[in-house]
């Protein structure tokens, strides 16, 4: 076992570490910009400088030498080395800006030289709040400025692509965003242009920064040089919730956090897990907050003479599902669950259906062969294919979707927009009378019969498995009509809903979907149709599931939260499908 | 040694007319040093050349004055693959004008040197990278090399002797930082000129990740000299700790600028009143920049005994540098020159690290408001503490190269920033 003395108190380490990151490790802080552990390191920021000496050996006898007081003499590097890409040696002493006046000198001096060019916007930088630069400044930083000349003048509101923009002033040319497009998405779009004081990213001439992964470049942005142009001066950071859930446009399952503000969901980060997505994740998953807050199915909506539909109340929503089911004989019944549901959802439904003896439900998969590219992007266009298979929804091609409905009475549909995927065509559903369950307006809910609005991911909680068999669970980020953040202690709050009122100007009961989670809403039909169904939470469900189905004995809410999600060891058949 | 100057003969460019001809150049004994190397090397071999180098004690031109000799032997072992000698021919620093000398007027020593260098280290790859302002100088290189190919002195089977070794010129776009050496490295792959982070150093992974080192061209010139004369007759020529012939570019207002062979060791007033032919105008000498701009001023006080060597001019409190030597006379206002030098390295800094992409420009911002009549006393020793920010805390030495003038010119000519500063239109502190 190796030692290292880091502010005179001693580590143990084994192995190649780098000075920062042990650090960091240890829970200890030095400051630092362009340094990202996932990325190479170019120590250019010249932020993490500390004080670095190496015990004095006798050549000899191979002993450390001893000074007057006995202790061992310390062999000092002549200049401040950078943290990030010093390696740690054995008996390697360190001084950071914790023990050494003089270190921490020279991280202000450089924190000194990083703000004289940079604009000190900060009340109108989306950054702000969440800002590396600001953070370490107030904690590190000079007080006040000695720079009294003209700052240098860069080009600003740049927009580099389709959902990226540049402030070049704000710009530190940590470099950070140009290694992400080298090493991680590898299109080597951005380029450092320029030359000094003037250099800012860019991308070739006339060519757009359109990296399916563009947006990861704002996130480990270190300043508010590159802001999301979709999200820009929407909110500040400290007035949003961030809760974690999953990415539900692909089928890997990134984990993400939902940031809201007054029950909309404002913008989508990544959220750090190793095994599933690192610190990235596609644009495309970010810009599904448009789903969650947009082109919501609010209130039961009901087709009346032609085809036009009108909203109708919970109550007769029910009272004519109800008769729906009566009427017709189970058997003449198709349930279609859908791997863009839970877990959760899949079961309940089909549970709710078999006690009333319709047979097993299906569900058509999503996949779009050669979609995906070996990252973060998959072919599956669904976060829960593989949850479908897991729990016995029988897998059936487009095709044969289509003729089972051919002959069927009643069609239920959990949201899936299988006319919009071309599973479905409109004509499928002149003849069935088609309950669409479902979280938004689709061509699907659009040609129903009765439309029953359902909670999104972004408002339950509930768990998927992704393509490579991990299960992740969702919690709830926004109310609906029918929840209470206070109440809900999965909720959090920021501090606006935590001091907020009904009466202040913040908060809109306009952005509550007025939508009841599946299990409640089948809670209600069951009771009305004298069933013996009924679960007070999707934890319940789920763990009727996890008993029932080998696969995913022992996983828990609880697991999934501490593990970052649980992979489950598939088995033969869902693994055979998966290729 | 410092008096016999005057009864040299050059050596790296001597007088002999179409030198830059290859059949020239052979009838004036080019290229026997490589023979002498490539016909036989059991007495030749790879180490005892380095060896030999290492004992002449050839000191890098480019700036630093490391043992060129010593540069070569941090080369591995070879592996079977590529490696690579890259000839630094980026002359950029302000005052420095030597390597386009033998460019234009030897061309063959340098390719001569370099071959022997890359036989020396097992390198089957020389580039050589001149500045992009240099673009007639690469025309007559190519000329050379083309012709060093067509006798066989480059190529396959170099004279019949197993080896091969290829030479490809490259040009830079200009930009100063491209001279230093990890930076050329990057640019020589293709990418922007950023200085990278040692280690690993170049002998270890240099162009491509592949072992590499990098010599001035001047550098490689003086190998030929010493294989011809061997090590002890090269040791003796000069200063005794920083042998050899060297370049010296002078410029400034003396009468004759230019640039001139002598052994190291010159005598710096030597240098002023005979070689240049003294100061313009019969003006007073006031101070002279010794090897390049980043090389602290010294005033003409500071002058007396002080011989162009890297030991005399550490102890007149500057450095050697490239020999590249600027004369100013009584007239030239020092805050002026400052300025000049701090506006140049402002413009070159690459802008990877945060001192030197930040400190440069603000340098150069105080200096101009001291120019224009608006500085203040503090703002001197702003500079100065300046300096100190930078000094020592970035990847490469310009930032180094960049606050040294600041700060050396503030102090050896303090008086004169502080009246400009007393004659500000702000109210003195």
């Amino acid at each position: 076992m190796s030692e290292v003395f880091i502010d005179g108190k001693r580590y143990e380490f084994e192995g190649e570490h780098y000075l920062l990151q042990f650090i960091l490790d240890q829970g200890l802080e030095v400051p630092f910009f362009c340094y990202h552990p996932s990325m190479s390191i170019p120590a250019n920021c010249r932020q993490c400088l500390v004080k670095v000496g190496t015990p004095v050996k006798d050549k000899e006898t191979g002993e450390y030498e001893l000074d007057e007081n006995g202790e061992r003499k310390i062999r000092w590097f002549p200049k401040f080395q950078t943290s990030c890409g010093t390696k740690i040696s054995d008996g390697m002493v360190v001084l950071t800006q914790e023990s050494s006046d003089e270190v921490a000198r020279a991280q202000k001096d450089n924190l000194e030289f990083i703000l004289i060019n940079h604009p000190l916007d900060c009340p109108i930088c989306d950054q702000a709040g969440e800002c590396p630069l600001q953070i370490q400044t107030y904690k590190y930083g000079p007080e006040g400025s000695r720079f009294e000349v003209q700052k240098v003048h860069k080009p600003k509101r740049v927009q580099l692509g389709p959902r990226v923009t540049l402030d070049a002033e704000r710009c530190i040319n940590c470099t950070r965003c140009v290694r992400f497009t080298q090493e991680i998405s590898e299109t080597d779009q951005l380029t450092i242009v320029s030359r000094g004081d003037k250099n800012y990213p860019m991308t070739a001439p006339n060519e757009e920064f359109d990296d399916p992964y563009s947006l990861n470049t704002v996130d480990i942005c270190p300043v508010g040089a590159l802001t999301a142009t979709d999200f820009r001066f929407k909110a500040r950071v400290w007035e949003m919730d961030q809760t974690p859930s999953i990415d539900i446009t692909n089928g890997k399952g990134c984990n993400i956090d939902l940031w809201t503000r007054d029950n909309e969901v404002l913008r989508i980060t990544p959220r750090h897990n190793e095994d599933v997505n690192d610190y990235w994740m596609p644009d495309a998953g970010r810009e599904a907050y448009h789903l969650f807050n947009d082109n919501r199915v609010s209130k039961p909506s009901i087709k009346l003479d032609g085809d036009n539909q009108a909203q109708t109340s919970w109550n007769n929503a029910i009272e004519t599902f109800a008769e729906v089911l009566e009427e017709n004989d189970p058997q003449d019944f198709v349930v279609v669950g859908t791997p863009h549901a839970s877990v959760e959802e899949n079961f309940a439904l089909n549970k709710f259906f078999n006690l009333l003896g319709a047979s097993n439900a299906m569900f058509t998969p999503h996949i779009i062969p050669g979609n995906g590219d070996g990252f973060l992007i998959t072919d599956d266009q669904a976060p829960n294919t593989t949850g479908c298979r897991l729990i016995d929804i029988d897998e059936v091609p487009k095709d044969g979707l289509q003729s089972e409905i051919q002959n069927a009475k009643v069609v239920i549909i959990l949201t899936d927009d299988l006319v919009g995927r071309d599973a479905l065509s409109a004509e499928d559903f002149k003849e069935p009378f088609t309950i669409s369950l479902a979280t938004n307006h689709t061509d699907t809910t659009k040609n129903s019969d009765l439309v029953i609005p359902i909670t999104c991911v972004a408002e339950h909680a509930a768990s998927y498995v992704n393509v490579d068999g991990r299960i992740q669970r969702s919690l709830p980020a926004k109310e609906t009509k029918y929840t209470n953040r206070r109440l809900n202690l999965e909720m959090s709050e920021s501090r606006l809903d935590r001091f907020g009122t009904n009466f202040d100007n913040w908060v809109s009961e306009e952005n509550k979907v007025d939508c009841l989670p599946l299990w409640d809403f089948l809670n209600r039909l069951g009771d009305r149709l004298g069933l013996d169904y009924h679960y007070n939470h999707s934890r319940d469900i789920f763990e009727e599931v996890s008993d029932r189905f080998e696969t995913l004995n022992g996983v828990s809410y609880e697991r999934m939260d501490e593990e970052q999600g649980v992979q489950l060891s598939l088995g033969q058949q869902e693994k055979v499908k998966q290729d | 040694m410092a008096q016999d100057w005057k009864s040299f003969e050059p050596l790296l460019i001597p007088d002999i007319p179409n030198l830059e001809k290859i059949e020239v150049y052979e009838e004036n004994g080019g290229y026997e040093a490589l023979k002498k190397v490539l016909n036989d090397q059991e007495e030749w071999s790879r180490e005892n050349v380095i060896n030999e180098v290492k004992q002449a004690n050839i000191r890098g031109r480019g700036g630093a004055g490391f043992n060129a000799g010593l540069k070569w032997s941090f080369m591995p072992e070879p592996d079977g693959g590529p490696r690579y000698l890259a000839c630094n021919g980026d002359e950029s620093e302000p005052g420095t004008f030597k390597d386009r000398k033998i460019f234009e007027y030897n061309p063959h020593l340098f390719i001569e040197g370099a071959l022997i260098a890359a036989y020396a280290m097992a390198v089957d790859t020389i580039y050589v990278y001149i500045r992009g302002e240099y673009i007639s100088w690469v025309e007559m290189l190519r000329k050379a090399v083309d012709e060093a190919y067509d006798r066989g002195y480059l190529g396959d089977d170099i004279l019949g002797k197993g080896i091969d070794i290829d030479l490809n010129i490259t040009y830079g776009a200009g930009a100063y930082i491209c001279g230093e050496e990890t930076a050329m490295l990057e640019s020589l792959e293709g990418k922007r000129g950023y200085p990278r982070t040692k280690p690993p150093f170049p002998a270890q992974k240099g162009l491509w990740n592949r072992p590499t080192t990098i010599n001035n061209i001047e550098t490689l010139s003086n190998v030929p000299l010493v294989i011809n004369n061997g090590a002890d007759w090269y040791s003796n020529i000069g200063a005794e700790e920083h042998p050899g012939p060297v370049l010296y570019g002078i410029s400034g207002h003396v009468n004759r600028p230019g640039v001139y062979e002598y052994p190291t060791g010159v005598p710096v007033m030597d240098l002023i009143n005979e070689v240049a032919g003294g100061i313009r105008g019969g003006k007073k000498l006031k101070a002279i920049i010794p090897g390049g701009s980043s090389t602290p001023v010294l005033r003409a006080d500071q002058l007396e005994g002080v011989s162009m060597n890297a030991d005399s001019l550490r102890d007149a409190g500057s450095m050697m540098g490239t020999a590249g030597m600027v004369v100013m006379d009584e007239d030239t206002d020092m805050v002026d020159v400052l300025w000049r030098i701090a506006h140049f390295y402002h413009h070159e800094s690459c802008g990877q690290c945060t001192p030197c992409r930040e400190g440069t420009g603000w340098l150069e911002k105080v200096l101009i408001k001291i120019k224009n009549n608006e500085g203040e006393i503090k703002d001197l020793d702003l500079l100065l503490d300046l300096t100190t920010q930078m000094e020592g805390r970035t990847i490469c030495a310009l930032a180094d190269a960049a606050a040294w003038p600041v700060r050396h010119t503030i102090n050896r000519f303090r008086d004169e920033f502080e009246a400009r500063c007393k004659k500000s239109v702000h109210a003195v502190a």
